[in-house]
């Protein structure tokens, strides 16, 4: 056995094997949606779904990633309408604002006054690279403080990121 | 352990969507009037499997396009190359990918993310 054992281990130094693999990354421009808190409806009143902190919600939080200044708009519109829902048979009244909760660099800091609004829509132009949170609130009022029929009611925050 | 489950709760989750590049360049393909392009998408999106891809003009509407699955199952922490095939006269200007919530997981308030690429 050793007879094979040392002239392989011979040959093998000799030659000097060596194995390399590559990493193989790049840093480029690029947007990063990232939904760190899914929200959640508080149920204060029987007429009135709500995010606020203060009546049982959670706001949705995102974060949005931007590797270069100038690149990308972000556009998050809050809910209009729900995705899932008992059926309803009165007008839901629909409420909401996008703010900026956290930023990475002070220089984001006039991201919300600077903003467009439109619709349920809230734009923001990239202007820094760094990582911005946006904070959602919604809330739903249903027919003239009506009561919501019990079941599960869900809502979509719809957050995109668009090359400038 | 009630206190764990109730700070795990509360702190959420943390979840990714990623288009690259920004700016991808059409690139003539292998067939005549046929041009080609390339992105990658990267999915950390724990809650999301399925994405779409839409191509649109410059006035977000809709243009023709040939890909392997318009839309696709994507795993969590998975990478996909996406390869587009327009016609040599398109007008084609944003390509994106948006996230496909699925509705027998709603629990609460859910976010959908569209990340964008443009052709220039």
């Amino acid at each position: 056995m050793l007879k094979v054992v040392i002239p392989m281990a011979a040959s093998i130094l000799a030659t000097g094997v060596v194995a390399q693999t590559e990493i193989v990354g790049n840093v480029d421009s690029k947007c990063i949606i990232i939904s760190e808190t899914p929200g959640v409806y508080g149920n204060p009143n029987p007429y009135q779904l709500t995010t606020a902190p203060t009546n049982g919600g959670v706001q949705p939080i995102i974060r949005y990633d931007v590797l270069a200044a100038d690149y990308y708009k972000a556009v998050i519109e809050h809910p209009i309408d729900f995705s899932t829902s008992p059926t309803l048979d009165d007008v839901v009244t629909w409420t909401g604002d996008v703010e900026v909760s956290e930023m990475s660099d002070t220089n984001m800091a006039d991201y919300d006054t600077n903003k467009v609004e439109y619709d349920n829509a809230h734009e923001y132009e990239m202007s820094v690279a760094g990582s911005t949170w946006f904070k959602i609130s919604s809330t739903a009022d249903y027919g003239y403080t009506k009561s919501f029929p019990a079941g599960q009611y869900t809502a979509v925050v719809q957050a995109e990121c668009i090359p400038l | 352990m009630k206190y764990l489950f109730l700070l795990l709760f509360a702190s959420g989750y943390v979840s990714a969507h990623e288009l690259t590049p920004t700016y991808p360049e059409l690139r003539t393909s292998y067939m005549n009037d046929v041009l080609e392009v390339k992105l990658k998408m990267w999915n950390a999106r724990v809650d999301v499997e399925y994405y779409k891809i839409e191509v649109t003009d410059e006035d977000w509407n809709d243009v023709p396009f040939i890909t392997r699955e318009k839309t696709f199952k994507l795993e969590h922490f998975g990478r996909r190359d996406i390869e587009i095939f327009l016609p040599s006269d398109t007008t084609a200007t944003y390509i994106c990918t948006r996230s496909l919530l699925e509705k027998g997981n709603a629990q609460k308030s859910i976010i959908s993310s569209k990340v964008c690429s443009k052709i220039k």
